[in-house]
């Protein structure tokens, strides 16, 4: 339960990678008798800089192609058996299989449907309309995306799997995930189009509305663990409950209860999931305010919805489950070693799935309530409550319970 | 905000099947709506003028897609009581079994789009589940699914196999545990119940008074079923109620729907175990003189035909009053001060199919 | 040559340039949307500038509560009170 895969952290491993191939690299230069360009290669400056490009990349093809994929599978897989049907199933068969001579491909796990779709939508025309504000609707997409993958930079998967370790993480995920209202508005404005100018209005106001019951929600927890490092976060959740085996996650104390739930209502708010679907596939809409968009536009604005899903979820991992701790503190000793029963980034993703299982599972079964009873419900219902819990954090801080 | 005419459709994910609304909106309130219609027409009242009485039967299957028995059923009462001829008993209960499983088709379909439109995505796929398993009873009924061209002037087309009651009795025991749960699902589920209670009021003078009948009617609390005020076939040998509910509001009409379902299931099993033996068809004339008119509960209301012979094999005249055409009326009546989402809801829970509109 | 640059000047010169352009652009642009655009740049570059100050924390709140919020703000002021602006995407009305 203590150890984690990668042992010295991401950026360290990363050094290695990057001094051995500057390595290399000041070996051909010195082959070809240039020495001074060499040793310029292995200047301690160079080699941070690579290192930290290079985990750079690493974190992004971790968060984007491994993990955006992945939780889309999960999404479509799930939501299809709940109507009773197999769901997606392109898959390539092993070379060796019996499959592959006949060349099916569509009796499988499905997991390669995702990336057909990618493909497909990288392949289709790039349609700007002609009245559209072309500055705002090619800004737009790249503000959400970008500030989607920010989240990243500093959400830690486990102990030593980090970009970078910053004392303020809690709080540069909720700003990243902030800028999300005003690209919609963007999207919607520019497009040029009645319907989408409407969808774009109603998904700010109702993406705000609900971000401040979220912020409430952080603040409580805060409150209880006088930190915003997710790394001091997780330390304090992994002591034990009162004497039992249970760690002390944050949800098992009775004011955390009350804002998990407010926090988990809020988070589908804000990804615009289907209780909550009134901007987007409301059926007036069509799609929105992502109408006007095609190809990989539409693509990213689209897709990350599930990364933000995925980012979303981590946050309430982090916050309220005890982010990369297991459900029991004890660890098994062979030889006076610790084994770990599952590495740390395990628990994590374990977590972060059946999270994001239960935000698709409420999704597809509950019709989408109306756009003012959705305000109606973030303003009058959610904010008393999480005040509340401000309110028990506190008094369960003073009081040295929990 | 200003106010505005916003269009949905004629192309549109909401609207089932072709038309234009057209509603003036103040911010998120509607002001006003004003539907077009008109593109579907197909002209099915001009052709029949052209073709056999027998042959017509091929154009009022496809007037309402979705309901297509209870249709053709109203043409041929119609048609019959022309000519003056009396059908065979096994016949009639024939027609009864078969309009009885195209009403439940035809409200699952409803129900599938109703859940669709209301963002329960799932209950689209459940109830198109439980609607095949229907289609394959009028598959081997009448051999084909949708438009089934299995009524004739004159009875049905052809007998049902032996094991057809087995066969009935399976689905039905397997649909109305299934009817259960979903009445559960829209019951219990206090979104739905959000999204369709209070919403789309008409009082009962205000549908009586727009022509609005069916189970639209009955949801406004008016106890009007043709099958039981002016039973056609055998409806007043078989036991069965109607289904009505006294709030008018959209929740009311998804209720009455349901258990109409239930109904029909009744009657289905009632109608198998009274059936007697006998001829599924007879030789209706040739030619025809006169006029007639005969009115039916269609799945969605009153169908009312009207055809005049003029002693030709081919009808003269051909009028057919659609149920829907008369509920598109009240509509904006319907709509008045409600937000522009609950349009879909408003419309969803009419059960709206362009083709018997249109014609 | 040696290449000991002095990155926060850098930083910094760059920032300063993005932000003070963007925020003429702010002030002169015709369309009104596209004001609130650079007003948002704007406030991200200024959040930039604090975290060279090692001013992190209000960075962040920075950008939570004034790029977040406020060019939001001041998209639906515009978007609710103008007319004009909605009745230019209208379709002509069917005869």
């Amino acid at each position: 339960m203590t150890g984690s895969l990668l042992t010295p952290s991401l950026v360290g491993l990363c050094r290695s990678l990057t001094e051995i191939l500057l390595g290399i690299v000041k070996a051909l230069f010195d082959a070809l008798s240039l020495p001074g360009v060499g040793s310029w290669f292995v200047s301690p400056g160079v080699v941070v800089f690579f290192t930290y490009l290079i985990a750079c990349l690493v974190m992004v093809i971790w968060a984007m192609l491994i993990n955006l994929l992945t939780m889309l599978w999960v999404e479509r897989k799930l939501y299809s058996r709940i109507q009773d049907r197999y769901g997606i199933m392109l898959s390539f068969p092993w070379p060796w299989s019996k499959r592959y001579k006949r060349g099916i491909t569509n009796m499988g796990w499905g997991f390669l449907q995702n990336v057909a779709d990618g493909v497909k939508l990288l392949q289709k025309e790039n349609m700007t309309p002609a009245t559209a504000d072309k500055l705002l609707f090619h800004a737009a997409p790249a503000l959400l995306v970008s500030s989607t993958v920010m989240v990243f930079a500093v959400f830690p998967f486990s102990e030593n799997f980090y970009y970078a370790k910053v004392s303020l993480g809690v709080l540069f995920i909720l700003a990243a995930l902030s800028i999300g209202p005003f690209s919609i508005i963007l999207a919607g404005y520019s497009a040029n189009n009645k319907y989408t100018l409407i969808g774009g209005l109603r998904a700010a106001a109702m993406m705000l509305s609900y971000e401040i019951p979220m912020i409430l929600c952080v603040i409580a927890v805060v409150v209880l663990n006088g930190t915003l490092d997710p790394f001091e976060m997780v330390a304090i959740q992994e002591r034990p409950l009162m004497g039992t085996i249970l760690p002390s996650w944050n949800v098992f104390s009775p004011p955390q209860m009350l804002g998990f739930v407010i926090f988990f209502i809020a988070i589908v708010a804000e990804l615009e999931r289907i209780p909550f679907d009134i901007p987007e596939a409301d059926a007036e809409l069509v799609e929105g305010w992502t109408t006007e968009y095609s190809g990989m536009r539409f693509g990213f604005l689209y897709g990350f919805k599930w990364l933000r899903q995925f980012a979303a979820s981590g946050l309430l991992v982090v916050l309220f489950l005890g982010g990369w701790n297991g459900p029991i503190i004890a660890t098994p000793e062979l030889l006076g070693y610790p084994i770990p029963i599952l590495p740390q980034e395990f628990w994590l993703l374990i977590k972060i799935y059946v999270v994001a299982m239960i935000i698709t599972w409420i999704s597809w079964s509950i019709p989408r309530v109306r756009a003012d009873q959705v305000l109606k419900i973030g303003w009058s219902r959610l904010i008393p409550l999480a005040l509340l819990t401000i309110l028990g954090a506190a008094v369960f801080k003073t009081m040295g319970w929990f | 905000m200003a106010e505005f005419w916003v269009n949905m459709g004629p192309q549109h994910p909401m609207t089932h099947g072709l038309w234009n609304l057209r509603i003036k909106v103040d911010g998120e309130t509607i002001v006003d709506a004003e539907p077009i219609l008109g593109y579907l027409h197909r002209g099915v009242e001009k052709i029949s003028e052209v073709r056999e009485f027998q042959k017509v039967i091929v154009l009022t299957d496809r007037l309402c897609y979705v309901s297509s028995i209870t249709w053709s059923h109203a043409y041929c009462l119609a048609v019959e009581e022309l000519m003056g001829i009396e059908i065979p008993e096994r016949a009639k209960y024939l027609r009864v079994i078969s309009l009885e499983i195209q009403r439940i088709a035809s409200h699952l379909m409803w129900l599938a789009a109703y859940g669709a439109d209301i963002g329960l995505l799932t209950m689209l796929l459940y109830a198109l589940r439980e609607r095949e398993l229907f289609l394959d009873l009028i598959e081997i009924m009448a051999g084909l699914r949708l438009n089934s061209n299995y009524m004739r002037v004159g009875g049905v087309r052809n007998d049902v196999p032996a094991d057809f009651e087995k066969s009935c009795q399976k689905v039905i025991t397997h649909f109305r545990k299934k009817l259960d749960d979903y009445q559960d699902m829209m019951e219990n589920s206090k979104t739905f119940l959000m999204r369709t209670q209070d919403v789309g009021k008409l009082s009962k003078e205000d549908a009586i008074n727009w022509g609005v009948t069916g189970p639209n009617l009955r949801g406004s609390g008016s106890n009007v079923d043709l099958r039981r005020t002016i039973p056609y076939e055998v409806y007043d040998q078989i036991s069965w109620e109607p289904a009505v509910e006294k709030e008018c509001d959209c929740y009311a009409r998804s209720i009455v729907r349901m258990r109409e379902m239930r109904e029909s299931c009744n009657i289905v099993l009632d109608a198998l175990k009274k059936m007697p033996p006998g001829m599924c068809r007879m030789k209706p004339p040739r030619r025809a003189e006169g006029e007639a008119f005969r009115v039916t509960e269609d799945s969605r209301g009153e169908a009312l035909f009207y055809v005049a012979g003029d002693g030709d094999d081919r009808p003269y005249r051909v009028k057919i009053r659609s149920p829907i055409f008369c509920t598109l009326g009240a509509v904006p009546q319907m709509m008045r001060g409600h937000k522009v989402a609950d349009v879909v809801t408003i419309m969803g829970s009419i059960d709206i199919c362009v083709g018997e509109i249109d014609k | 040559m040696v290449l000991t640059i002095d990155w926060e000047l850098v930083l910094f010169l760059v920032f300063s340039v993005v932000e003070v352009a963007c925020a003429i652009l702010t002030v002169t642009s015709k369309r009104l949307v596209r004001a609130a655009f650079w007003l948002f740049l704007t406030l991200v570059t200024i959040s930039g500038i604090y975290i060279l100050l090692r001013a992190e924390f209000v960075a962040l709140i920075q950008i939570l509560v004034y790029a977040g919020a406020v060019p939001v703000l001041l998209l639906f002021g515009i978007m609710l009170t103008r007319r004009k602006m909605l009745e230019e995407g209208e379709t002509p009305e069917a005869k």
